[in-house]
């Protein structure tokens, strides 16, 4: 990719960072923060990234997940899209100041690994690709919303507990609001997750796209992990209707072990039908 | 034209003259139509709450002096006058328009920024102008203070933060519950505080409310008055697991609620926060509870200086207010101003088409065979001359009246004029 196919995306993570500091700036100091401001970086940074991302899928003429930074800044605008139609039906106060901060922050991450030569392998016209990535998205993206609640969560009940009544804890909603939504992103996701991975299942078991060990791939360990976990959340939840501070440390451990698998993986080595460039045309010569 | 305003308040007076002073609903109209028919060109209007009694008149002529509202209310009351005047303060002209825009604006309240007073001048105003008792002035007054009120309190945090104990206490609960709806409140012995309280958690949506006191009738009488339930003291314990909030104002020696019973009850409610409040000195909870994972246990203290911190940023805002203030006592007295002057100029332009009239019917009669579409050009022409003639004396006259001129105006035009009618009284 050359230089100027980074300008969207940087511009894009711009936005997304005065979002941020407008957003934190609010809950501070208000007088000099305007709250509209942080807003409309973030849909001007969001336009912008969906512009980017058709752009990207009208040049390959696939959907944007080619490669291992595609994927990533498609999963990043899931993320959006999601919490967008979330505060549009729930109107949480203040999930933007802990959400958008960490959007920003994969997105910048996202940014490193502009240019890698990690490539798809399997057939990107192919079905249960479709099957497979978006759910799973849709699922982490979900999960990355509950990850910022239950900080929000944990912040909210710091307060509280050690007595601290400034401008954060007026502005941050009720514990039990906080709660309940990250309940609703929690049991949203994890359909959304099982249906990914039962697709993927099917997808290997089928196609043989991971080889006869498919089953030993860190990604597809580390998917069931990330699985039971919420698994586990949602069972506690719903059979012994578990609340409070330890359902928000679960939920965090779940969204690191989500990043983990997504990205992760890579780092370890394992390839998940994704193939070094170097080494493609390595076979190609073979 | 003057503004006058005579009273006590919480401030000036101790709570023994003020009540010999206040007025009630029923009694008011009497006493402004008394007023009115002592002083038949004023405007007056009569605030009494329970912390202060004034009276605000106005007339043009200037009829109505301090003494005359003093003995107006000695007479009313049936008091002698040495008994309540040393209390009193008196406000003319802008200091007293100042002092109502203070006093509505909650600057002059006992619990600073509050907003009650807003709805008690908005009260009197209205109790006066229904008896008739305001004219222009009072009218534009009072409309004017109501509205000074709302911008104090939009553009400044004089009354945003909470600073009643009850308050604080319900904001806390609401920083953990979303509402309160299906939330069981238990309270634990019934002292005044703690029916404060209850008041405040009903109105906000709180309806499962239960009652354990040592003496079972008190328990009872506190649980009707909510709607709630009454129960024997020593059920207590087996209560706490389903408690959502939980309230302790016994003045028991000792405390009532202990660690071990209460992390028995998080560990039924499966983490489910449980808001703890121990209003009671020496305190009725112990304080390690505060160390249980999701509970939240605050005592009088927490709330006293939360509730402090609330009054200091309030007072912090009060310079602010007094700059608003003092701009729009500025604006109104310069309206005033203006205000006086207006009858003058619609004399003076009287004064002027009547001239102008007569000078035409002359002219009529000699232009006999003038056809009517000529007329009427001739007496556009002479209407706009006049017109144009007054428009800038006009203009400068209001202009200046504003700067606090207005009555010298007065007298200038009607002198220069020879306008000497006396029917320019509002």
């Amino acid at each position: 990719m050359d230089i100027f196919s980074h300008i969207p995306f940087i511009i894009v993570i711009l936005l997304y960072f005065i979002s941020s500091v407008w957003s934190i700036g609010y809950i501070i100091k208000p007088v000099f923060f305007n709250k509209k401001v942080g807003k409309w970086s973030m849909m001007m940074g969001f336009l912008i990234h969906s512009g980017f991302l058709i752009f990207l899928g009208l040049e390959s003429g696939n959907i944007p997940i080619t490669n291992v930074y595609e994927s990533f800044i498609s999963l990043i605008w899931c993320i959006l899209f999601v919490y967008i139609n979330l505060d549009y039906l729930y109107k949480l106060p203040a999930l933007d100041t802990f959400l958008v901060p960490v959007v920003t922050a994969l997105s910048l991450w996202a940014l490193t690994f502009d240019g890698g030569d990690l490539l798809i392998t399997v057939s990107l016209q192919s079905f249960w690709l479709i099957a497979h990535i978006i759910p799973i998205f849709i699922g982490y993206a979900s999960f990355t919303i509950s990850f910022s609640l239950s900080i929000m969560y944990l912040t909210q009940q710091r307060q509280l507990k050690h007595k601290l009544f400034g401008p954060l804890f007026t502005r941050l909603p009720s514990l039990e609001g906080i709660d309940r939504l990250m309940w609703k992103t929690i049991s949203f996701g994890f359909p959304l997750l099982t249906l990914g991975l039962v697709f993927g299942t099917f997808w290997v078991k089928t196609q043989n796209i991971l080889g006869e060990q498919w089953y030993l791939d860190y990604k597809v360990v580390l998917g069931l992990a990330t699985w039971l976990i919420y698994a586990a959340l949602l069972h506690m939840r719903l059979v012994s209707s578990f609340h409070g501070t330890k359902i928000a440390c679960l939920t965090i451990a779940g969204f690191c072990l989500v990043l983990f698998t997504f990205i992760g993986t890579f780092f370890m080595g394992s390839k998940h039908a994704f193939q070094k460039v170097s080494e493609h045309t390595h076979e190609k010569f073979e | 034209m003057s503004i006058l305003v005579v009273g006590l308040n919480h401030k000036s007076a101790p709570v023994a003259v003020r009540e010999k002073l206040a007025f009630n609903a029923n009694n008011i109209p009497t006493a402004l139509s008394l007023f009115l028919h002592r002083y038949q060109t004023a405007e007056t209007v009569i605030l009494s709450t329970c912390n202060r009694v004034e009276m605000y008149a106005s007339t043009m002529d200037g009829a109505v002096k301090t003494e005359d509202i003093l003995s107006f209310f000695a007479d009313f009351h049936k008091i002698a006058l040495d008994e309540f005047s040393p209390y009193m303060y008196y406000y003319t002209d802008d200091r007293a328009v100042n002092h109502l825009f203070f006093v509505t604006a909650s600057l002059d309240s006992m619990v600073l920024g509050e907003s009650q007073i807003l709805s008690q001048v908005k009260e009197a105003y209205t109790t006066a102008s229904m008896g008739e008792a305001t004219g222009k002035v009072m009218n534009q007054l009072f409309q004017q203070s109501l509205n000074v009120a709302k911008i104090v309190h939009t553009r400044t945090a004089i009354g945003k933060k909470k600073v009643s104990i009850s308050s604080v206490a319900v904001e806390f609960a609401e920083k953990i519950f979303q509402n309160f709806t299906g939330k069981m409140v238990l309270v634990v012995g019934a002292g005044e505080m703690c029916e404060l309280l209850l008041k405040h958690l009903y109105e906000e949506g709180a309806r499962t409310i239960v009652v354990a006191n040592r003496t079972f009738e008190r328990a009872q009488e506190i649980a009707n008055a909510f709607q709630g339930q009454a129960i024997k003291y020593e059920l207590l314990g087996e209560y706490l697991a389903k408690a959502d909030i939980i309230i302790s104002s016994t003045s028991a020696p000792h405390y009532v609620i202990h660690a071990d019973q209460v992390k028995d009850a998080i560990r039924l409610r499966r983490g489910n926060p449980m808001f703890l409040l121990d209003i009671a000195v020496p305190r009725d909870i112990e304080p390690e509870i505060a160390n249980i994972d999701n509970v939240y246990l605050y005592n009088i203290d927490d709330l006293q200086s939360v509730v402090s911190q609330n009054i200091d940023e309030r007072t912090r805002e009060v310079e602010k207010c007094r700059s608003i203030i003092e701009e729009e006592v500025e604006h109104f007295m310069a309206r005033l101003e203006e205000m006086k002057i207006e009858p003058a100029i619609t004399l003076l332009r009287n004064h002027f088409h009547t001239i102008g009239r007569e000078e035409l019917g002359r002219l009529k009669t000699k232009l006999k065979s003038i056809d009517n579409g000529d007329w009427e050009q001739v007496v556009y022409t002479v209407e706009r001359t006049i017109n144009k003639l007054l428009h800038h004396p006009a203009k400068v006259a209001k202009q200046e009246a504003k700067n606090g001129g207005g009555y010298r105006y007065v007298e200038i035009i009607r002198k220069l004029f020879g306008i000497f009618h006396h029917t320019d009284r509002t």
